[in-house]
C-alpha cells in the first residue's frame, strides 16, 4: 500500500483528492504546517508528498527544497497557481513531480499515482 | 582519484573521446571510466533510462548500482545533487569544456572541483549548462 502525505494550511482545499488517493488503496497523513510535516516525514518514509503552495510558517517550495536536504527520495508534487512556465523556473533543480492545480479535484489523484508508479518502477529498474 | 569508476553523461554512443551531454538528466548514454592506480584501466558506456519528470532519482539509482564513486556535470540540480550525496557519489564540475576526455584527466589528477551547493540548477543557484 502506498503513502502520501498532504500538508497545508486548508484541509478542506485537499479534501476531493484524497478521497481519489484512498479509493486507489492509498494509505494518507495530513499534516497542516511545514514544521510538522517535517517532523513526520524525519520519522516515516512517504512515497509522495503533495504541498499546498503555503503552509503558513513556509512556501510549498521553501518545503520542498527542506525535504531533498534530509530525504532527496522522497517524491513531491505542488499545489501551485503559476503558470505552467513560471512554475518550472520556481522549481527548477528542484525534482518535481508534478503540479496540480489549486483545489485539485478528484480526477487528479489516478493521473497523480500513474506518474508516481512509473517513476517508482523505473527507480526499481535503475537500481 | 587513484582508484574508481568515474560516470560522465555523454552524448551518442559516449567513450572517452565523445562529447558530454548538455544535459545530465537527458544524455543518450553514461560513459564510464574505470581507474586503477591512477590510470585509467577500462571504458564501458550503459543507456540512460527514460526521463520522467520528478524523475531525478533514477538515475541517481542507475550509477550506485553500478558502483559508480564520481559523477561529472556541467549543471545539476538540487535533488539529484543530494540524491548522488546520500548514494556517497562525488559530483565534480566543469562548465567550460565539451569533451570527456581532458575532464576525466583532470579528475584523475586532483584538478577539478567538486561542485558547491550554490552552484546547482534553479534554486537560487548559478547560470550554468545542465550537463
Amino acid at each position: 500500500m502506498m503513502n502520501i502525505l498532504l500538508a497545508g494550511r486548508d484541509k478542506a482545499s485537499m479534501t476531493a483528492l484524497k478521497a481519489g488517493l484512498e479509493e486507489n488503496d492509498v494509505q494518507t497523513a495530513w499534516a497542516e504546517s511545514g514544521s510538522y510535516a517535517l517532523s513526520i516525514i524525519a520519522e516515516k518514509d512517504f512515497d509522495l508528498v503533495v504541498t499546498d503552495e503555503g503552509l503558513g510558517d513556509m512556501t510549498g517550495l521553501e518545503f520542498i527544497k527542506t525535504i531533498i536536504a534530509l530525504k532527496p527520495m522522497v517524491n513531491c508534487a505542488v499545489v501551485s497557481s503559476l503558470l505552467p512556465d513560471e512554475f518550472h523556473e520556481a522549481s527548477e533543480g528542484l525534482g518535481v513531480l508534478m503540479q496540480l492545480p489549486v483545489n485539485p479535484g478528484y480526477e487528479y489523484a489516478e493521473e497523480l499515482l500513474e506518474h508516481l508508479k512509473k517513476i517508482l518502477n523505473l527507480e526499481v529498474g535503475a537500481a | 582519484m587513484k582508484n574508481g569508476r568515474i560516470a560522465i553523461p555523454s552524448n551518442g554512443k559516449g567513450g572517452l573521446d565523445a562529447t558530454r551531454s548538455g544535459h545530465f538528466g537527458h544524455c543518450d548514454v553514461f560513459t564510464f571510466i574505470d581507474v586503477k592506480n591512477g590510470e585509467i584501466s577500462q571504458i564501458s558506456t550503459i543507456e540512460n533510462q527514460e526521463h520522467v519528470q520528478g524523475g531525478c532519482m533514477v538515475p541517481v539509482n542507475l550509477l550506485a548500482s553500478h558502483n559508480v564513486n564520481a559523477l561529472i556535470v556541467g549543471g545539476i540540480g538540487m535533488r539529484p545533487l543530494m540524491g548522488f550525496k546520500q548514494a556517497g557519489i562525488d559530483v565534480y564540475h566543469d562548465t567550460e569544456r565539451p569533451e570527456i576526455k581532458p575532464v576525466v584527466e583532470d579528475l584523475i589528477a586532483g584538478k577539478l572541483p567538486q561542485i558547491k551547493e550554490d552552484q546547482v540548477c534553479g534554486g537560487g543557484g548559478g547560470q550554468v549548462n545542465h550537463a
